[in-house]
């Protein structure tokens, strides 16, 4: 058995501007059930700064990270969801799925924390042979 | 069709300035062979941001997919990423036709996340030059009459419908196709 870990930090008042100079960049980058959950919130952009590096924490946890041409559906294979107890949780599918099966993952877990304007994710997978 | 409406130094402009706003930087300091990454300090939301704002300038659709993502749906699982993560040898044989005079840059073994300092200024315009370039020669309402719209869209002059350009993921499947037949590199 083994970890995989990735780390990622998302400025929120960057991503804010982001997605209102292009609202249609959300549907490209959160899933329709990440977006009516923090587009009820009191601050979305908070949560979704907190989502976008949970995305890009598990990819980099996968070693896939993005590859800078075109616009990576991968990100989309990434849901976070609010768990009992508000822990948030990860659901993977897709290729981000096949990529973590191929490494013999058996265990996601995420972590999201905001402070100011920051928001900062840290994934940590667990893999192996005989992981449950 | 090669298109002739919108000149390669429009397409350029335009990569710089979705660039510049992108990523929040004096235009002046954007060169060809700037790297997005390593020279002008781009992150993975910049990289969003940037294709995106040139969807909407031209009207294209970029790839979803990572040409990896493709090789790997054609030729089969871990032809491009071994079971450690890193990138096969025939990848970055593809990889060094693609990002043509970056060859020595890319080599077996590295991390995928390697790749993004490959983007620089002059790939990303001949990225959407090639999408332009898939123009049909007819509109679908039968018209031969492409005309240019707000400077950077190309219009039907009969029906005024957009243009339909092929998509980034299936220009990169073409290539792989056609690079493969030439090649046989898997
Ligand atoms: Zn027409």
């Amino acid at each position: 058995m083994h970890i995989l870990q990735g780390i990622d930090m998302v400025q929120v008042s960057k991503l804010e501007k982001m997605l209102l100079a292009s609202p249609g960049l959300a549907s490209e980058i959160f899933t329709e059930k990440e977006r009516e959950y923090c587009f009820a919130m009191a601050r979305p952009y908070v949560h979704l700064a907190g989502r976008f590096a949970a995305k890009e924490a598990c990819l980099k946890a996968l070693g896939l990270g993005l590859s800078g041409e075109g616009i990576d559906s991968a990100l989309q294979d990434i849901e976070v969801v609010a768990g009992i107890s508000g822990k948030p949780d990860l659901l993977v599918k897709g290729r981000v799925e096949k990529a973590g099966g191929r490494r013999k993952v058996c265990q996601y877990t995420v972590s999201i924390s905001h402070s100011g304007d920051f928001a900062v994710a840290s994934v940590v997978l667990v893999a192996g042979e005989n992981c449950e | 069709m090669k298109q002739n409406l919108i000149a390669e130094q429009r397409v350029m402009e335009e990569v710089k300035k979705a660039i510049a706003e992108g990523i929040d930087i004096d235009p002046g300091r954007i060169k060809p062979e700037s790297s997005l990454m390593k020279d002008l300090g781009a992150e993975s939301l910049d990289f969003l941001d940037i294709n995106y704002r040139l969807e909407q300038t031209f009207g294209i659709k970029m790839a979803r997919r990572t040409v990896i993502d493709h090789i790997e749906e054609l030729f089969g699982e871990e032809s491009a990423i071994d079971s450690d993560g890193k990138l096969t040898g025939k990848a970055v044989d593809v990889l060094a036709m693609r990002y043509d005079g970056y060859g020595d840059k890319i080599h077996a073994g590295m991390d995928m996340d390697e790749l993004p300092v490959l983007v620089t200024v002059s790939s990303l315009a001949e990225g959407v030059e090639s999408l332009l370039d898939t123009l049909p020669e007819k509109c679908s309402c039968g018209a031969q009459e492409w005309k240019l719209e707000d400077e950077t869209r190309i219009v039907c002059g009969a029906c005024s419908e957009p243009a339909s350009f092929t998509s980034g993921d299936e220009l990169i499947e073409e290539w792989l196709k056609q690079v493969q037949e030439d090649k046989k590199i898997f």
